[in-house]
């Protein structure tokens, strides 16, 4: 009899151990983050606030509908915030995502969440695995909280990061979204499929609760006050002002809108490593590479295609996940940021 | 005469006050559910309605803010409908309408009577239209391009208990005094 007790306890302590190890594997992680921490998950806790809305109050599209280029209702200088993953180019209208913020999609067979947080501009997509990401109604530095409804961690968007639940400290994988006009990414994605107005709930999608981008209006407008308090403050750039990020673990920089359109390449060095932004006019937005070697990009060679930029050397050098978000959001998440193309910089 | 009389003979008594009631509520009913963001801009400039997720009725969106369950459009004019969000609108409505009128017949019998009659009942509704305004459209907030919503938010699950328990007491008192000053 006892002979058969080892094996039954050893078995049960295994699913024990096992059991937390197989929910944590639902939702992609990196043990080490890939961005730089300026505060310890304690303080992010801290500064977590209520948003207005409860858990899953702007509820998530879970089962989103697409159709084709030419049965969108949108006007060209619309935004969407544009995917391209294995071949396919789908658009999230920002007219849809300011009301749901959270798309859980399968493209190419992946599945994958896009996210946008219309108090910070700022979007932002994840490899979900099995896992689904909703809003949490909390907010930390006016940015939205996700939760996986896998585990119930917590996830400051432009963290990246669990700062809460099981998943805690552990990184998310990223995906590179485009912040463009309808228009622009219609001529570089002609096939492109649009998230369609039939999400499964009804919502006033002709309307922005928080203002206007095209004009600019209301919450958006460069000067604008934040609505919610921030970690650190910085004044060198209007709060409002879109800016294009990007983190590694040496540190984090960002590039102004403005250089963006009066540069072709910008080289910027990032702690002791060496980076490349090279602009894409054609989408107004960059694309940032590790470039240590220094290697001098040929700007008459590069070819901007539906995977991005490509050619004039680029070839040898790593892509850097980057993203659009409002100056001080990003001022807030990473305070010792660089900062390109600032007035104050302009010879 | 009892405060319940005078309450009755108040508001329904005479379809003038009765009128007065029922407009105020249909106006604040229309504030509110502005303010939440049920109504706003964006018609295509016809008339059509469509409700297809009558499902999603009792499914809240926060506290006391409910799904919509289907959309109108009128003129330039769309409101996602959602019976609840309505219910209580035109509810608070009805209650400041009658604030509103109990405070108006006090006053005159003031006159007459020479007593200083009570006031606060407007100031009653304020926390109702903070909780419209501060809710999932802060459009309040950012006309005022204030950082208040932070400070806010925590106190928006008591705003609308508050604001009605504050207009049911309004209400209770002017009663009794308009029935003190009644023969």
């Amino acid at each position: 009899m006892s002979r058969w007790r080892c094996p039954t306890l050893l078995v049960f302590v295994a699913w024990l151990l096992l059991s937390p190890t197989a929910a944590l594997a639902a939702l992609p992680t990196e043990e080490t983050p890939r961005v730089p921490l300026a505060y310890s998950l304690q303080e992010f806790r801290e500064a977590v606030r209520a948003g207005g809305p409860g858990k899953d109050g702007i509820p998530s599209i879970d089962r989103p509908r697409f159709h084709s280029a030419a049965e969108a209702r949108l006007a060209p200088d619309d935004l969407v915030i544009g995917l391209y993953l294995g071949g396919e180019a789908r658009a999230y209208p920002q007219r849809i995502l300011v009301w749901h913020e959270i798309v859980n999609d399968t493209v190419d067979g992946r599945p994958v969440s896009i996210t946008y947080c219309p108090l910070t501009g700022s979007a932002l997509g994840f490899h979900r695995g099995d896992a689904e990401l909703g809003v949490s109604g909390r907010l930390v530095n006016s940015n939205l909280v996700m939760y996986d409804r896998t585990t119930g961690s917590e996830v400051p968007q432009m963290l990246g990061v669990a700062i809460d639940g099981p998943l805690a400290g552990r990184g998310l994988e990223e995906l590179r979204l485009v912040w463009t006009t309808w228009d622009a990414w219609k001529t570089r994605h002609p096939d492109t499929r649009v998230l369609s107005r039939e999400t499964g709930h009804v919502r006033n999608y002709r309307h922005d609760p928080y203002g206007s981008y095209a004009p600019l209006r209301g919450y958006y407008r460069p000067q604008s006050a934040r609505l919610f308090p921030v970690m650190t403050e910085s004044r060198r750039l209007p709060p409002k002002a879109s800016v294009l990020g990007f983190r590694t673990i040496q540190g984090a920089a960002a590039v102004t809108r403005e250089a963006l359109r009066r540069e072709a390449v910008i080289e910027l060095a990032v702690g002791d490593s060496h980076y490349t932004v090279i602009s894409d006019a054609d989408l107004a937005t960059g694309w940032v590479f590790h470039n240590p070697r220094r290697v001098e990009i040929r700007v008459d060679d590069l070819t901007f295609g539906p995977a991005g930029v490509s050619g004039g050397g680029t070839e040898a050098l790593g892509p850097i996940h980057a993203f659009e978000a409002m100056w001080f959001a990003w001022a807030a998440f990473y305070p010792d940021t660089l900062l390109y193309g600032a007035a104050e910089d302009v010879p | 005469m009892t405060a319940l009389a005078a309450l009755r003979d108040a508001l329904v008594g005479r379809p003038r006050n009765a009128v007065l009631v029922g407009g105020c509520g249909l106006a604040y009913a229309a504030l509110y559910l502005w303010m939440i963001g049920d109504l706003g801009p964006g018609g295509g400039g016809g008339l059509a309605a469509r409700f297809p997720a009558w499902d999603r009725v009792w499914q809240a969106r926060g506290p006391f803010h409910f799904e919509p369950v289907g959309l109108i459009e009128a003129g330039p004019w769309v409101w996602t409908f959602s019976p609840l969000n309505t219910l209580l609108g035109l509810g608070i409505g009805l209650l400041l309408g009658g604030n509103l009128v109990l405070g108006w017949r006090v006053r005159r019998a003031a006159i007459h009577c020479a007593w200083h009659p009570p006031g606060g009942s407007l100031l009653a509704a304020l926390p109702a239209l903070l909780a419209g305004g501060a809710c999932c459209a802060p459009i309040v907030l950012i006309w005022l391009g204030l950082p208040l919503a932070g400070v806010l938010s925590p106190l928006l699950p008591w705003l609308l208990p508050l604001a009605v328990l504050l207009l049911l007491a309004s209400l209770a008192t002017l009663a009794r005094r308009l029935a003190a000053s009644t023969p």
